[in-house]
């Protein structure tokens, strides 16, 4: 793939990385890689060790073992890596006494950066000038984490690493996070993007690398996932299509409120159908929402509620 | 994803889209921007109005009290102006580092500087420049305070500064700096920093004061081995002393310091 800057190959690798707090494997052995031009959303439940590999790639936490590459390099050796990686791992770790403004300042410096690229930022993610002269301390979650991508994207990097960056913003604001990462990566830019909540990358991810309890449990373009994740069927007959799916060796699942989700392809389930002679009311892909249900179930055993039950 | 994805090409190297992107951040720049970070909050600006404000109290006291010609030479009024630099001055230095652990702003500092040695130094030079800073303010402030003595009280006054004891005196605030700057990076947290750069030397002046540990304090606590430096009075075995207590309080904080600030962890929470 080739981009508007003239690159090929693989923006971030991830190779067998773990960390271990004593006994504790926070990351266990996890290796995924980042096509440039791509979104590719990180997607786990709390806990299940995206910020520990998240940082683990920025160089902040050393890897018990394994190797994270930025642009082919490990990140701690690329120069002045503001300029090519812009990175927000967490919009509150910043001075409560300082104003928007001079956090950004501070940033421009010691990149080496134009004052005016401060204005330029504050102006792209939404800042008013009275907003940005007040203190972070005054600052809601939201506007953190606008100052945080405005942070991020400072040095016009190539590369984006967002950490959860949707927590706090209004509907609004994560539809234009949405917009302003798919014209990143249109143009070239490439984004590893955190989040516990699917559906809130889904629409913008081109890739998924789904984690759980510090293990990768599926990776690919979001069109495979979503395609393996399987048909809904509504029929005149749900039970006799079900048993007819597992005679035929698929898995069939009663949806809430009628239907059947199985892992057959929507073709096999129609010829199952004729045979039968049931009359088909319905026939799609799951698609996000099959997404959902495989999230749900992958990351299941990492799942609080589903320790609670 | 990773499957697909063309590994073998990673290292074709790509246009910079800046041209410096690619080139290290020169240290004079951190150093800069570690002096603006110093006095850009206001805990920072708050620091410096004290020294100041102490540096001119403590003048006032030194010439309205006592007889008219006693202790009311330069030298005299320099070593006032000294002690809010000792006490409170490297406080700063302290909160350069621990703010970085304490406000968290480390996972920034650290994405965009990941060389972490570099931004030690850093720290450390700019501790030193404010203190160079710390010193000049005492001298012009002394100059005024002798002047003022002079017109206002009258009597004899000795305008006569050695070479020795400015000497001293600027070595001894860089000294004072480092400490402050080694501790912080030695204890990574503000408040634990700061009692441990002001209590812990008293705790051993104290001590000092008992004839059983007498000896050891005079190898290792700061305030009597920094003294005769200060004086101008620096001979025999007061090297000796004064570098045993420098490894004590300033060598062994600063490198286990430093290597806590390029090995452990940073983390958000």
């Amino acid at each position: 793939m080739t981009g508007r800057h003239g690159t090929v190959g693989v923006m971030i690798e991830v190779e067998n990385l773990t960390r271990r707090y004593g006994a504790y494997a926070a990351v266990d052995d996890v290796s995924f890689s980042v096509r440039p031009g791509t979104v590719t959303g990180f997607l786990g439940p709390n806990g299940a060790g995206k910020s520990t590999c998240m940082r683990m790639i920025c160089g902040l936490t050393p890897p018990t073992s394994g190797v994270a590459t930025v642009l082919g390099k490990p990140y701690a050796a690329l120069g002045n890596p503001g300029r090519q990686v812009g990175v927000l791992l967490d919009a509150s770790a910043q001075h409560n006494g300082r104003t928007g403004r001079e956090i950004l300042t501070l940033g421009a410096i010691m990149m080496g950066l134009d004052r005016r690229r401060v204005d330029e930022m504050l102006e792209l993610v939404g800042l008013t000038r009275t907003e940005s002269r007040r203190r972070l301390r005054n600052y809601s979650l939201g506007m953190r984490q606008r100052l945080g991508i405005a942070h991020a994207l400072l040095g016009d990097p190539r590369v984006l690493i967002l950490d959860e960056p949707a927590n706090g913003l209004d509907p609004a604001g994560i539809r234009w996070m949405r917009s302003l990462l798919r014209g990143f990566a249109d143009e070239g830019g490439t984004v590893l993007l955190s989040s516990h909540l699917l559906h809130e990358i889904e629409v913008v991810a081109d890739d998924l690398v789904v984690i759980g309890r510090g293990k990768i449990v599926a990776s690919g373009s979001k069109a495979e996932l979503m395609s393996a994740a399987g048909t809904t069927v509504r029929s005149d007959d749900d039970a006799r299509l079900a048993t007819a799916l597992e005679v035929g060796g698929f898995q069939a699942t009663p949806v809430n409120g009628g239907g059947i989700h199985t892992d057959a392809a929507p073709r096999a389930v129609g010829q199952l159908a004729l045979q039968q002679q049931v009359v088909l009311t319905e026939l799609r892909e799951a698609g996000s929402a099959g997404l959902e249900e495989m999230f749900l179930q992958l990351t299941a055993s990492d799942a609080r509620e589903g320790v609670a039950a | 994803m990773s499957t697909a994805a063309p590994t073998k090409e990673k290292d074709i190297p790509m246009p910079s889209r800046l041209t410096d992107a690619g080139a290290g951040i020169p240290v004079s720049r951190l150093v800069s921007l570690e002096l603006r970070k110093l006095t850009d909050t206001r805990a920072g600006r708050v620091l410096v109005l004290v020294v100041a404000a102490l540096v001119i109290a403590i003048g006032l006291i030194g010439v309205f009290s006592g007889k008219p010609s006693e202790d009311k030479d330069l030298t005299d009024f320099l070593s006032l102006a000294s002690l809010p630099l000792q006490m409170v001055l490297p406080l700063l230095g302290v909160l350069a580092v621990t703010s970085e652990w304490s406000q968290r702003t480390g996972l920034v500092t650290f994405t965009l500087e990941p060389r972490r040695s570099r931004v030690a130094y850093a720290k450390w030079s700019a501790a030193l420049v404010l203190g160079i800073a710390g010193v000049a303010l005492a001298l012009i402030s002394s100059v005024a305070f002798t002047a003022l003595a002079g017109a206002l009280r009258g009597g004899e006054q000795s305008w006569s500064l050695g070479w020795q004891v400015l000497l001293g005196v600027v070595v001894g605030q860089l000294l004072y700096m480092s400490i402050g700057v080694a501790f912080g990076m030695l204890i990574q947290n503000t408040p634990g920093a700061i009692v441990a750069f002001l209590i812990l030397p008293t705790l051993w002046s104290i001590l000092g004061s008992f004839s059983w540990s007498e000896s050891v304090a005079k190898w290792a606590d700061t305030n009597r081995t920094l003294s005769p430096l200060y004086d101008g009075s620096m001979q025999g075995d007061d090297w000796p002393k004064l570098f045993v207590s420098l490894l004590i309080w300033l060598a062994l904080p600063m490198s286990v310091g430093i290597w806590r600030m390029t090995h452990s962890e940073v983390k958000s929470a």
